[in-house]
């Protein structure tokens, strides 16, 4: 699949009656991505977040467009297409075990229980997440263990978009490791496409970077 | 996989989420059991007094309110559950994850507050229990058909009423006006407590404005004044009205309200 987005314009509101001023969180972006893994730097609030959101279909832009193979790609469609690990990976219910949340998540994707478990099994395996975590309740486990988790319900998606925000943050070093595997396997059959801060592992991760800046993609450029 | 296998991913997520709060669980039941002790000493104390106002139903004060609170209580939950459980969600931070899956607004919205529904009639079974072995209203005269498509058409008014609420909730987060007027004026206004004649002329008219009149109305005269399908028409007929401008109409807003909070990124936010 050819996924395109281009002139992405998003202003986001002040609070109603706040007063306050409108915050213009991507000014025109646009990439393309067919195939493997890209990934996309750029400082703190330059609008990365916010693109992913777009193309995860969570967020409507103020203009701009995003195509898949071709086909105007409504929101909808993009919920399908893509999946999305987001920068923090506390978007679980804390009184559920780990593999609850993700049998959960699974089934609003249309995965089967067997089919869920069997998957978040295998990843847990590579990420070095223990199976006794898998049967932990969420708010047992620590920060890295929660986004081992989240990369974990993106991953088992197995979406033709995989969209990983700051997938490194909080994971050890064989966790690192795991993940730079996941990352190319999956982008031999699909598209991924993650930020990072950290400059060595978004390199080791991605041959292709792009940076970002002022809520635009700058062609060309490395991160 | 289907609209029902999300639903039913929903209700397993509750649940499991439920059962981690044992104590709630069981003080839920023991209240429910308390608050009916309390309406059968208030109707014990006044005795007959309010008999003119519940001459229509055939009933006592206690078997009124009884059926009332068990009535209400079911439906209340359509009303209330939208908005608190999508609440929890934002403040949880796992609304804008869920919506970010493929799931449909529909399948959503049935999921949502499914758990709820099946945990109400856990306490409307807890209310037959306590009915038959501790309060025993006399409801010999019944006309549990007629109860019945009463209590369907209120549930859907009802949740549709809290599908509106929720939409506050997805806007603006905290302050919703609806769940304001639906907590404080329906049980007021619209007979859970006592029959509406009580209320003043005006406050009576008031009261025909709210489906709550006619659900809890209806219910009543089918359960205690063994009332059929014809003799309560009036009443199912303005229920089916309600149902038939509230049920498509929620949705629709929902569905505009989270398209919004798409649109201005408040889906995230809490």
């Amino acid at each position: 699949m050819r996924l395109a987005a281009s002139g992405l314009v998003k202003v986001f509101p002040p609070p109603f009656l706040s007063g306050g001023e409108p915050a213009l969180a991507l000014a025109g972006a646009g990439l393309a991505i067919s195939g493997g893994v890209v990934g996309i730097g750029g400082a703190n609030g330059s609008g990365k977040t916010t693109l992913f959101k777009v193309l995860a279909g969570a967020l409507i832009p103020d203009g701009g467009s995003v195509t898949a193979d071709g086909d105007a790609a409504a929101p909808e469609r993009l919920r399908e297409l893509t999946a999305l690990c987001p920068s923090t990976p506390r978007a679980f219910y804390y009184r559920l075990t780990a593999a609850e949340n993700l049998r959960f998540f699974a089934a609003l994707a249309g995965i089967p229980p067997a089919e869920a478990a069997a998957r978040a099994a295998a990843l847990a395996d590579k990420l070095k997440l223990p199976e006794a975590d898998l049967r932990r309740r969420f708010d047992a486990l620590s920060e890295g263990n929660m986004q081992k988790v989240s990369l974990i319900r993106a991953f088992s998606r197995r979406p033709q978009l995989l969209l990983l925000d700051e997938p490194f943050n909080g994971l050890d070093g064989l966790a690192c490791r795991g993940l730079l595997e996941l990352m190319e396997t999956a982008g031999r059959t699909s598209a991924v496409l993650l930020t990072s801060h950290n400059r060595e592992l978004l390199t080791a991760a991605a041959p292709r970077a792009l940076r970002m800046e002022k809520g635009r993609v700058l062609q060309g450029e490395a991160a | 996989m289907s609209r029902f296998s999300e639903a039913a991913a929903f209700v397993r997520r509750d649940f499991l989420a439920e059962k981690s709060y044992r104590l709630s669980f069981a003080l839920g039941a023991l209240a429910t059991f308390a608050n009916l002790a309390v309406f059968y000493f208030i109707g014990k104390l006044f005795g007959g007094r309010m008999a003119p106002h519940l001459a229509p139903y055939g009933a006592d004060y206690f078997a009124y309110v009884f059926t009332a609170l068990a009535f209400f209580g079911y439906i209340g939950t359509g009303a209330g559950s939208y908005a608190e459980k999508l609440r929890q969600e934002q403040a949880q931070g796992t609304l804008e994850a869920v919506l970010s899956t493929p799931v449909r607004l529909p399948a959503f919205l049935a999921g949502l507050t499914a758990w709820n529904f099946i945990f109400a009639t856990f306490e409307l079974a807890v209310y037959a229990l306590a009915g038959a072995l501790v309060f025993r209203p006399q409801l010999a005269a019944a006309n549990w058909p007629a109860a019945a498509l009463v209590f369907v058409l209120s549930a859907a008014c009802f949740a549709s009423l809290g599908v509106i609420s929720s939409c506050f909730v997805v806007l603006f987060k905290r302050g919703n006006p609806m769940a304001w007027v639906l907590n404080n004026f329906e049980g007021l206004l619209g007979g859970v407590y006592f029959p509406v004649t009580v209320l003043p002329g005006w406050l009576l008219w008031v009261s025909k404005l709210l489906p709550v009149t006619y659900a809890v109305r209806a219910f009543q005269m089918a359960v205690h004044g063994g009332a059929g399908i014809a003799a309560i028409k009036y009443d199912l007929l303005a229920l089916a009205a309600f149902d038939l401008l509230l049920v498509p109409g929620s949705v629709w807003l929902f569905s505009l309200s989270v398209a919004r909070a798409r649109r201005n990124g408040a889906l995230g936010g809490y």
